[in-house]
């Protein structure tokens, strides 16, 4: 008897210590689980590097800073990138725990088609593209030939020569917006000033994003011609635009971000008249509130004059303050809808330079 | 053959003084085209400079190729080579100058070049696979060191941080002078002044230094004892070996230069043109150098002639591109002057093909206003796809590159 109840004792005394020793381990479980992951996978570029990959990451990084419970976990694209190597890169962002994942560049568009449909629970947003039909992909498109408009005034505004020039990565309907826009801007200042273009390559060469020297030669032609401003939608293609501008005394104008702050470009940050602003980080740390705030909606996002996605910059002021004042009226002309700007750059005519 | 050799072309090509008389009567062609149609930039001093720095890159590529090939080892990886030079130059460009990048850029496709040696003439793995696995590891690498060393300095895994920039010259006097002749606008003068500004206004000392290669690559290889053997390698190993001549070791130092000059090649990008480091910034150029190789029929001269082709036409396109428009119209007249020169002979059919060349381009010159850009950019493609075609009887490449060589085995 007396042992039976020692036995009991005992037994009790381990179910006591195993419940004990459960309850502490999903205590430690429940501290040291995963924080919520936001996980973002980058186009070719680098996340560091100037361009539309560094202003996602820094809309990206608002957000992190706002949400300490959230955790980050970026991928970076590279040169031989396929669909699948793409669709690869999403899936382990998944894996890890990633939701939501911000995919940045409309190369992804096959890769997240198929990935997102795998994927339902998990919300995604593209930049630069739209999924039509998806129901868990919000796409983040912008207006940027609203922000080459803006520009293009400032570049007919500052013009002496009364010439301005376009460089463009790849001759491709997304650059084709940026000119279109840019010549429009300039159209609606003088429509007598006379315009050159250039593309550094024509797809499916893509390196036209990628090629300074191009750009640098182009732009040294275009100043050479007669023109005092040139304008790059070309990605680091731009620096070797910006470079021929420091060379020759003349003006050259940036895109996507503020060019006159990129580490690369600081050598030529004097000849950078101003930037074309395409707020990607608006977009990102749109879509990540959206999602916390339990406000998400698929389809396409328009960001535009009306909602901050574009802009113009002023750093260094080589603006003068009428040329500020007439190109921000312009912004509010085309939040209005006074100002509809084309996206086709045969639709406005400009003298050949 | 025997037919090409009685050709017009041919007897132009193999005379002095026919080339000479050719050459002005293109010059002064192009000159009544400019003054015609008021697109100075055809023969600015702007589009000589633009076209010698896009020629420097494909210069270097096509002489790298040449040493390999007249050595008798075919090397696709000239890519890879000029992608180790663009890195080294770059990261030994922000660290030490320009000039030691230059100096690392070389080496980096020196050791690249060395690599294939091993493996082609050592080991006797195919030549075009290991210059394919060249490239592959020459983009691996680059990237994989950017990972390693720019990202702390400034740069990123595919950017480095910025290399000090490389002095250039303007000949005082004479370049301000012919600058000044060359914006009168005066027929032929002008021209050719245009075109010689170029040559003497802010040239860059590594352009200077680069295009040097030319010439000694040419003496190397045709007046020293050295240059006679690395031949006699790529067109006979056997008996090259036979008489005494070491083939590997004078594959391994042909290599060696080869990859030091593609990488040159590369270092001149990364540092002279654009001041940094970029992944994929080559886009291509060891291929195009390779190609310049075989337009330019494995002659030093040929070579330049090739990757002027190419420097050319980017040069002409990203500076303006009503420029290549106007030479449509220089298109024209040659054809139609080589047509009327049929008759003559009584030849109607090449009168009338001629014409008729002339007729379509002009009435397509007419119609548009530019020339499409695809078309601009594919058309030294297309003209080294058209030579090979055409003149590919009178091409001579090194009888054995390409072939596998074991000492002592006959092949």
């Amino acid at each position: 008897m007396q042992k039976k109840n020692l036995g009991r004792a005992l037994a009790g005394a381990v179910a006591a210590s195993l419940a004990l020793s459960v309850v502490t381990l999903t205590g430690s479980a429940a501290s040291a689980a995963p924080k919520k992951m936001v996980g973002i996978a980058f186009d070719l570029g680098g996340k560091e590097q100037p361009g539309f990959n560094q202003l996602a990451y820094i809309g990206f990084k608002a957000f992190l800073k706002k949400h300490p419970g959230w955790v980050e976990k970026d991928l970076q694209g590279n040169a031989a990138d396929t669909d699948a190597s793409r669709a690869q890169r999403l899936k382990l962002l998944i894996a890890a725990g990633a939701n939501p994942v911000v995919v940045v560049g409309y190369s992804y568009e096959n890769a997240l088609k198929t990935v997102a449909k795998a994927n339902p629970r998990v919300k995604f947003a593209i930049v630069d593209d739209n999924i039509a039909g998806a129901k868990n992909v919000e796409g983040l498109l912008f207006k940027a030939e609203q922000g080459s408009y803006l520009v293009g005034a400032a570049a007919a505004l500052t013009s002496k020569t009364k010439s301005v020039g376009f460089i463009g990565g790849v001759n491709i309907p997304l650059i084709q917006a940026f000119e279109a826009g840019f010549k429009a801007g300039v159209a609606k200042i003088d429509s007598t000033i006379k315009y050159q273009s250039a593309y550094a390559s024509n797809p499916p060469d893509f390196s036209g994003f990628n090629a300074p020297d191009k750009g640098h030669e182009s732009a040294l032609g275009m100043f050479q011609n007669g023109a005092d401003v040139v304008y790059s939608a070309a990605g680091s293609t731009g620096q070797g635009a910006h470079k021929a501008a420091s060379e020759q005394k003349k003006w050259s104008i940036g895109v996507d971000a503020d060019e006159a702050l990129y580490a690369s470009n600081a050598p030529y940050k004097s000849a950078i008249l101003t930037s074309a602003l395409k707020n990607v980080d608006v977009g990102v740390a749109s879509f990540l509130n959206d999602v916390v705030a339990n406000k998400f909606k698929p389809d396409a996002h328009l960001f535009d004059a009306t909602n901050g996605g574009v802009g113009f910059t002023t750093t260094g002021n080589y603006l003068p303050a009428d040329v500020v004042a007439k190109v921000k009226a312009l912004l509010k002309q085309i939040a209005s809808g006074a100002i509809v700007v084309p996206t086709d750059p045969t639709t406005v005519a400009l003298p050949q330079g | 053959m025997s037919a090409l050799k009685e050709s017009r072309l041919w007897r132009i090509l193999t005379s002095p003084s026919r080339m000479m008389i050719t050459v002005s009567a293109v010059i002064i062609l192009i000159s009544v085209v400019r003054q015609f149609t008021g697109i100075n930039d055809i023969t600015s001093p702007g589009a000589t400079g633009a076209t010698i720095r896009f020629t420097i890159p494909l210069l270097m590529a096509g002489l790298g190729g040449l040493w390999a090939e007249r050595s008798g080892v075919i090397n696709i990886g000239l890519e890879g080579m000029m992608i180790l030079g663009t890195w080294f130059g770059a990261w030994f460009g922000y660290l030490y100058g320009p000039w030691v990048g230059i100096f690392a850029g070389a080496v980096g496709g020196a050791l690249a070049g060395l690599l294939h040696a091993i493996l082609t003439v050592r080991v006797g793995i195919d030549q075009a696979v290991s210059g394919l696995a060249i490239n592959l590891l020459g983009a691996g690498t680059a990237r994989f060191l950017s990972g390693v060393f720019f990202i702390g300095a400034g740069g990123d895994v595919n950017v480095s941080p910025q290399v000090k920039s490389i002095g250039s010259f303007t000949i005082p006097g004479l370049s301000p002078f012919l600058t000044h002749l060359g914006e009168k606008h005066i027929l032929v003068v002008s021209d050719v002044a245009g075109v010689l500004a170029g040559f003497v206004t802010s040239i860059n000392w590594a352009s200077l230094f680069m295009f040097l290669a030319l010439p000694i690559t040419s003496w190397i290889l045709w007046k020293t004892r050295f240059g006679l053997r690395m031949r006699f390698c790529g067109e006979n190993p056997v008996a090259a070996e036979s008489l005494g001549v070491n083939v590997y070791r004078t594959r391994y130092i042909a290599l060696a230069v080869s990859g030091a000059l593609a990488g040159l090649g590369g270092a001149y990008i990364s540092v002279v043109v654009t001041g940094n480091y970029l992944e994929g910034q080559t886009a291509g150029r060891g291929y195009i150098g390779l190609a310049a190789v075989i337009f330019g029929n494995w002659q030093p001269a040929g070579v330049l002639a090739g990757s002027l082709l190419f420097g050319l036409t980017d040069a002409l396109r990203v500076r303006q591109s009503t420029s290549v428009h106007a030479l449509l119209l220089v298109v024209i007249a040659l054809a139609a002057v080589y047509g009327i020169s049929k008759l003559r002979k009584k030849d109607w059919k090449g009168f009338s093909i001629n014409i008729g060349i002339a007729g379509v381009v002009l009435a397509y010159y007419l119609i548009n206003k530019v020339v499409p850009d695809e078309f601009v950019t594919f058309f030294p493609n297309l003209t080294t796809i058209l030579v090979l075609a055409f003149l590919s009887q009178r091409l001579r490449p090194p009888a054995m590159a390409g072939a596998p060589y074991r000492k002592g085995e006959e092949s």
